[in-house]
């Protein structure tokens, strides 16, 4: 196959999966904007817009890896809080810059990434499924045991007062606007057409030229530096983390749940799912406090078995609820 | 020296309890290409179903063994027939991520029901024990580990003298030919996820009397499931025992790691995860297709 046809192939792949929506992607664009005005417009609902940006980070960190590449990680939780510990521990050694703590973040979790990358990520989609969700449940009983890191008592950090707290609302909105802009970036270059290619079919990507375990260290280089930098914003805000609060389950969960219901290895898609599933988790959270994760099982569940492709794909469906059922019953045994 | 045996001695009773727990694991893995991340909830609710019959009853934990296997093999069923088998050939992505919601499911209702509180089972015969040799043996990790190698035995044997256990392994090497054979493998898929739920609430029973409970302890078995099929190679029953074993042994071992750089005190008890997560890699970079298995994909 000629690299021409092999790009025009591929083309058509990114116009039908990559982008997503056009629709969709411009009501996130024009969402997100809309949330830059929500400390002078809704001030008392800072902590929860900040909530929600976070997540949508978090999901867009999760869909470089378990979107496009097609290598479902649960071990992301793992960089969220290893950027939220970065923070900390710049914290205890007097430096309290954002800035500071998200390069920081940004570099140490790519570096790690890619290091715990080299063994996992030679193996094949399950076996790297399971060895993340080992990465973050050992990474947390280290992390735990270290005098350094303050061990299971966790770390204070020193966080800006009352009236010049919105800095970190902003912060969390430009992390989350890169990792948007990123996403977008990376979809329409030559690496997100690789990062598809190896999830559609790695042997026939390796023989058109992609290494497929570089790659896939840098599609989890990037996704890990997403997550740090959300949980270098995430921690100085708290102004408290330790290992329960840095690893947290929902931290982990959320982002794939929001991911898949918005429509996997998309553009649109996380911001979409993350923003509806956040709102629904919070009504959730105000009613019935005991139940969101119960519900997030279900969404998935739900989603998997009715949404395969999420609702940007929903969205662009031609042909109607005939086509819809008939997609489903597809891989039935 | 004592020592040493000791660890050998925990190792083993330990890993009796994870051949088990891998042992359905890897039927599933083996059989549909399935990676059941439910596999830990079940576990869980095994032991609840434990806790509650002799809480509620006075049942012996030996005991209730039936009672968990049929009810999480009812679950199992249930479960594949009318949920997992509308995806089961689809990538393993999917069915990934289907269990990995059921696995919240399962958790978080036990949770309601049994709350976050941590339980116990103690029997009359818990916290006993013999000496021999200088080596410490409690008489409840030791019947433990005598049931994990009765059952199986007992798998092995149905697995290939039954007729049913032959068409699962007919399925598992060809359906289509299978299929052509007269197997019905919409109803032998869910007998298998069945069988895995089962043997997971087994060995949920088995762990209730020598761990304590909480709705999210099934997540580090499924780990260590994990660890031990691609300790064994997939889908056997003798990999399974042999992994498991092993990486009981490892793990006991590991646990005696105890030593301060600085003012930084490391203890091994306190990092199993990060022991599990090692031996993990270790395997897959030395050896990718398990100690026991065989060069087939």
């Amino acid at each position: 196959m000629t690299t021409a046809s092999a790009s025009a192939a591929m083309r058509k792949v990114s116009l039908a999966g990559i982008m997503g929506n056009r629709g969709a992607l411009w009501a996130a664009v024009i969402l997100m904007l809309l949330l830059l005005l929500v400390p002078v417009a809704l001030p008392g609902y800072q902590t929860l817009f900040r909530t929600i940006l976070m997540y949508v980070a978090l999901a867009y960190g999760w869909n470089t890896i378990g979107g496009y590449t097609g290598y479902v990680s649960f071990g992301n939780v793992t960089f969220f809080g290893l950027g939220a510990y970065c923070s900390a521990l710049l914290s205890a050694h007097g430096v309290n810059n954002l800035f500071a703590d998200v390069a920081l973040a940004v570099v140490v979790n790519a570096a790690f990434a890619a290091l715990v990358g080299l063994p996992i990520l030679r193996l094949k989609g399950h076996y790297f499924g399971i060895a993340t969700l080992g990465v973050a449940l050992a990474i947390t009983d280290i992390v735990g045991n270290l005098d350094a890191f303050g061990g299971t008592g966790g770390l204070a950090l020193k966080t800006v007062d009352e009236a010049h707290f919105s800095i970190y609302y902003y912060a969390a909105w430009l992390v989350t606007a890169g990792a948007i802009g990123a996403t977008f970036l990376v979809a329409r270059s030559k690496l997100g057409y690789a990062f598809v290619a190896l999830r559609e079919n790695e042997e026939a990507a390796a023989v058109l030229g992609i290494a497929p375990t570089r790659y896939k260290i840098v599609a989890w280089a990037i996704s890990a530096a997403i997550a740090g930098a959300a949980g270098a914003v995430f921690a100085p805000a708290n102004g408290f983390v330790d290992p329960s609060i840095a690893f947290a389950e929902d931290a982990n969960v959320f982002p794939i749940v929001m991911t898949i219901l918005g429509g996997i290895g998309t553009v649109a898609g996380p911001f979409i799912g993350a923003i509806i599933l956040s709102g629904v988790n919070e009504l959730l959270a105000r009613w019935f406090i005991k139940v969101h994760t119960l519900f997030f099982g279900a969404v998935i569940v739900a989603v998997v078995l009715l949404l395969p492709r999420g609702l940007v794909w929903l969205f662009g469906l031609r042909g109607g609820a005939r086509t819809w059922l008939k997609s489903l019953a597809a891989y039935k045994a | 020296m004592h020592l040493l045996a000791q660890d050998l001695v925990n190792g083993i009773l330990a890993g009796g309890i994870l051949a088990v727990v891998a042992l359905g694991f890897s039927l599933v893995w083996g059989i549909m290409n399935i990676i059941n991340l439910a596999h830990g909830a079940f576990v869980m609710l095994g032991a609840y179903v434990t806790w509650q019959l002799f809480s509620s009853f006075h049942v012996d934990p030996f005991l209730s063994l039936p009672v968990s296997f049929a009810v999480l093999f009812t679950l199992g069923y249930l479960i594949q027939r009318f949920l997992i088998n509308w995806v089961a050939r689809a990538p393993v992505l999917t069915t990934f991520l289907l269990t990995f919601g059921l696995s919240l499911l399962v958790v978080n209702v036990a949770l309601l029901i049994w709350t976050g509180d941590t339980k116990g089972v103690t029997t009359a015969y818990s916290g006993t024990n013999f000496t021999v040799a200088g080596v410490t043996v409690p008489w409840a990790k030791l019947y433990t580990l005598l049931a994990a190698l009765l059952i199986t035995g007992v798998m092995q044997l149905w697995l290939t003298r039954s007729k049913t256990g032959r068409a699962i392994r007919a399925t598992a090497m060809d359906i289509g030919a299978a299929q052509l054979s007269g197997v019905r493998v919409a109803h032998i898929y869910a007998i298998v996820f069945g069988l895995g739920a089962g043997l997971a609430g087994v060995a949920g029973t088995l762990i209730s009397l020598s761990y304590s409970l909480n709705p999210s302890m099934g997540q580090p078995f499924l780990i260590k499931a994990f660890v031990v099929c691609v300790l064994g190679g997939l889908g056997s029953v003798e990999g399974a025992l042999v992994g498991g074993l092993t990486y009981g042994i490892v793990e006991a071992f590991a646990s005696q790691i105890d030593v301060t750089i600085g003012t930084q005190h490391i203890s091994g008890t306190g990092l199993q995860d990060a022991v599990a997560l090692v031996v993990l890699l270790i395997v897959l970079i030395v050896r990718p297709r398990g100690i026991m298995g065989r060069a087939t994909a």
